[in-house]
C-alpha cells in the first residue's frame, strides 16, 4: 500500500495535483490516501520531501531468477513473410544480449517458412529454434501459445520480446499469464539495468500523455511487447554465422479449439499502417469520401500509406483498418502528414510518436499544430495538389 | 445461455493531460467513463441475447465508483452488475487483475460466452482479455471485427489482423475481445435508466471471489512501475511563410530525406 510519512510530510499539496485517480488529498498539512489509490506510484515520484512510498506484500512465490538466461525474440511470420517487426526486434534483442553476455535466439513459428531462419541469423539471431509444420499455416493462440510455452519452460530465457501485432498481442499475453511472468506491453524503450540487469521496459500510458519504466522483479522471463518502427534492426550481414535447430513439437500442442475458416488478406490497399514508413492521414477536413482518392495520391507519390481519423471512419469514407488513435492503431512512422485533422487527444494518442509530423488545416488554432513539427495553414484541395505537384518536381530535380 | 461482459471504469482521455508546468497529470474535471471498447462488447451481448435468449451479467473490477459503469450497462440492456472491489486489490497488474476476474467468474457460476474490449483506454495493454481466457482455461478470440453466424453451441467470427482478417469458429464456453468496428453501441432507453436506477448491485470482495492474497493486488502482480515521467517534448514546430506556392515547395524541399 501507499505509505506516506506523517513526519516527512510538508501538506505541499503536489501529490494531490499529481495523482489521476483523485486518490490522495491533503487533510491538516498531510497527505491522506483514499480508496481509488491504484498504487501506480505518480506522486512518489512527484514528491519533492520524499514522504511517499509504496510498500507491498513481497511476492512469496519467487523464481530462482539466476536459473533463467538468453534473449528470446519471437519471430512473427504470417502469410510467406516475415514480419517487419521480428527484424526490429533481433537489433534490440542483440543489444540486450551483449549488454547481458548472453545469446540471441529467434522462434521461428509457421508453414513453409523458407529462407526465414537465414534471414533472421542475418539479422542478428545467434540461434533460430525453427516450428515448421502445415498444421501451424494459419495463426492460432492456442497452438503458437503451446510452443512457446514450453520451450520457454524447456530452455529458460531470462527475456522474451515479440512485437506488439495483432498476433503478439493476442497470443503473448496467454503465454505469460500462465507462466506467471510479467508482461509489459507496447514497450518503446528497452535497457538492461546496470546493478542487477533487470529488464527495464519504458512504455507511454495514457494515450502517450505519461510513460513508465517496468521491471519484473520477482519472475522470469521477463516479456514485452514491443511496438513496431521503434527499434531499429540491424543491416543484413551475410557473414553472421547461427545454429538453425529444428524443433520437434507434440501433437498436443498443435491443438486447438479455434478453427480458421478463412485467412483473408486485405489487399485492395495497405492497411497494414503500423509498418508503414510514410502515413498520409486525412481527417474531417476532408469534409467527404473524395478526400482519400487525394490522399492515395499523395501516398503514392511518397511510396507510403493511407490513415484516417476516428472522424473519417464513422462517415464511412475509409475503413477501420486505417484509423489511427485511442480506438484504432498507434503508429510511429518516419513521417506522418495530416490532412485535415484537427489533433483531438485521442487521434494525437496515436501518432504523436512518428518522427516528422506535417499539418495542413484550415484553423491555424487546431491542436494538430501543437505537435506538428510543420505547419501549413490552409485548404488542403489547395495545398495538397500543389505538394504532390512540388514532390515529383523534387524528385526529378 | 449466459454471457458475462467484462467492463472498466477509465478516466476520459479527453480530459486527461499533463500540466505543462508542474509536469503532472491534471485530473480537474477529469470525468470517468466506461472504456470506449467495452461499450462494443457490451452492445453484443445485448444483441445476441435479443437473437438467442441470455442473461447478460456484466462485471467489472475497481473502486466503489465503478458501480456507475454498471449501471450505465444495465441501462443498455445487461441484466445484472457484479462490482469486484476491495482495497487488496490496488496495484494489481494485468496478471493479477486476469486471475481476480476468474475467480469471480467462476465465483458467478462460469458463463457460455464473457465479451471484453479489446483493451481499456487508461492502460493499453490488451492482456486482460487473454489471460482471463487463459485462466479459465477456456478459448478465446481476440479483436473480433464482426460477427458472422451465432448460435446456441457457438460462434464463427472475424478477427481483425494487421494485413486482413482470419474467419474463425469457436464453440463455447469461449471469451471474444473485440474492437469498435463490430457495432454501433446503442443509448440507453428511458426504461432502462430507470431499472438502472433500481438495480441492486453484487459485490464482491477478494475473500467472497476466493482469491489467494499472494496472487491479487501488489504482492500478486510480477511487474511493478519504477518510474513514471513525462514524455520527451517534440521539438521546435516550423510554421512556413511566404505564399502558399512557396510554402509548399520549402516543405517539398524539407522533406527530401524522405523522397
Amino acid at each position: 500500500m501507499l505509505i506516506v510519512d506523517q513526519e516527512l510530510c510538508i501538506g505541499c499539496g503536489v501529490c494531490e495535483a499529481s495523482c489521476a485517480f483523485a486518490a490522495i488529498e491533503v487533510v491538516d498539512g498531510c497527505a491522506v490516501v483514499g480508496d481509488a489509490c491504484t498504487l501506480c506510484g505518480a506522486c512518489v515520484e512527484s514528491c519533492e520531501v520524499e514522504a511517499l512510498r509504496i510498500e507491498g506484500a513481497e511476492k512469496t512465490q519467487v523464481v530462482d531468477i539466476s536459473a533463467w538466461s538468453g534473449v528470446w525474440v519471437y519471430a512473427e511470420f504470417r502469410h510467406g513473410q516475415l514480419a517487419q517487426v521480428a527484424l526490429e526486434l533481433l537489433g534490440a534483442g542483440r543489444r540486450l544480449a551483449d549488454a547481458r553476455g548472453v545469446t540471441l535466439t529467434a522462434i521461428l513459428m509457421g508453414s513453409v517458412t523458407g529462407e526465414a531462419a537465414q534471414i533472421l541469423i542475418g539479422h542478428g539471431a545467434d540461434r533460430v529454434l525453427r516450428i515448421d509444420r502445415p498444421e501451424l499455416l494459419h495463426f492460432s493462440d492456442e497452438a503458437y501459445g503451446a510452443i512457446l510455452t514450453e520451450l520457454i519452460r524447456k530452455e529458460q530465457p531470462e527475456i522474451v520480446l515479440a512485437g506488439a501485432t495483432a498476433m503478439g498481442r493476442s497470443f503473448i499475453p496467454a503465454v505469460a499469464n500462465i507462466l506467471g511472468a510479467g508482461l509489459t506491453a507496447d514497450c518503446t524503450r528497452l535497457d538492461i539495468r546496470e546493478e542487477d540487469g533487470a529488464l527495464l521496459q519504458t512504455r507511454p500510458a495514457f494515450g502517450g500523455n505519461i510513460m513508465a519504466t517496468i521491471v519484473c522483479p520477482h519472475s522470469r522471463p521477463q516479456m514485452s511487447t514491443v511496438r513496431p518502427k521503434v527499434m531499429r534492426e540491424l543491416e543484413f550481414d551475410t557473414s553472421r554465422q547461427g545454429e538453425i535447430v529444428d524443433v520437434a513439437v507434440l501433437p498436443e500442442w498443435l491443438k486447438s479449439r479455434v478453427r480458421v475458416l478463412e485467412s483473408v488478406v486485405t489487399d485492395q490497399d495497405d492497411v497494414n499502417i503500423q509498418e508503414a514508413d510514410i502515413l498520409v492521414s486525412g481527417g474531417r477536413g476532408l469534409d467527404s469520401e473524395k478526400g482519400f482518392v487525394l490522399m492515395r495520391e499523395l501516398a503514392d507519390v511518397l511510396n507510403g500509406s493511407v490513415a484516417a481519423t476516428r472522424a473519417a471512419v464513422d462517415a464511412g469514407w475509409i475503413k477501420y483498418p486505417h484509423q489511427v488513435g485511442q480506438t484504432g492503431k498507434t503508429v510511429a512512422p518516419s513521417l506522418y502528414i495530416a490532412c485535415g485533422i484537427s489533433g483531438a487527444i485521442q487521434h494525437v494518442a496515436g501518432m504523436q510518436s512518428a518522427e516528422t509530423i506535417v499539418a495542413i488545416n484550415r484553423d491555424k488554432d487546431a491542436p494538430i499544430f501543437d505537435v506538428a513539427d510543420f505547419a501549413l495553414v490552409g485548404d488542403l484541395y489547395e495545398i495538397v495538389p500543389k505538394l504532390i505537384r512540388a514532390i515529383e518536381e523534387q524528385r526529378r530535380a | 445461455m449466459k454471457i458475462i461482459v467484462c467492463v472498466k471504469q477509465v478516466p476520459d482521455a479527453k480530459d486527461v493531460r499533463l500540466d505543462p508546468i508542474t509536469n503532472t497529470l491534471a485530473r480537474e474535471g477529469v470525468q470517468s467513463i466506461m472504456n470506449p471498447y467495452d461499450q462494443h462488447a457490451l452492445e453484443e451481448a445485448v444483441r445476441l441475447k435479443d437473437e438467442l435468449g441470455a442473461e447478460v451479467v456484466v462485471l467489472t473490477m475497481g473502486p466503489p465508483q465503478a458501480g456507475e459503469v454498471l449501471r450505465q450497462a444495465i441501462a443498455c440492456g445487461a441484466d445484472h452488475g457484479v462490482l469486484v472491489s476491495d482495497r487488496a486489490f490496488a496495484g494489481a497488474d494485468t496478471w493479477a487483475t486476469s486471475y481476480t476476474l476468474a475467480q469471480a467468474v467462476n465465483t458467478l457460476g462460469g458463463a457460455d460466452l464473457i465479451l471484453c474490449g479489446k483493451q481499456a483506454i487508461d492502460g493499453d495493454t490488451a492482456q486482460v482479455g487473454p489471460g482471463l481466457a487463459m485462466r479459465l482455461d477456456i478459448p478465446f478470440v481476440t479483436c473480433v471485427q464482426k460477427v458472422r453466424e451465432a448460435d446456441a453451441s457457438g460462434l464463427v467470427v472475424e478477427r481483425m489482423m494487421d494485413d486482413g482478417y482470419d474467419v474463425v469458429a469457436v464453440d463455447y464456453p469461449a471469451l471474444l475481445t473485440v474492437v469498435k468496428d463490430l457495432n454501433i453501441p446503442r443509448v440507453p432507453s428511458l426504461k432502462g435508466k430507470m431499472r438502472a436506477k433500481k438495480a441492486v448491485l453484487q459485490t464482491l470482495s477478494a475473500a467472497d471471489v476466493g482469491a489467494d492474497p499472494a496472487l491479487i493486488g501488489l504482492a500478486g502482480s510480477p511487474t511493478q512501475v519504477v518510474r513514471v515521467f513525462p514524455p520527451e517534448p517534440r521539438g521546435e514546430r516550423t510554421v512556413l511563410s511566404g505564399t502558399l506556392d512557396e510554402q509548399v515547395s520549402e516543405l517539398a524541399r524539407r522533406l527530401s530525406a524522405y523522397l
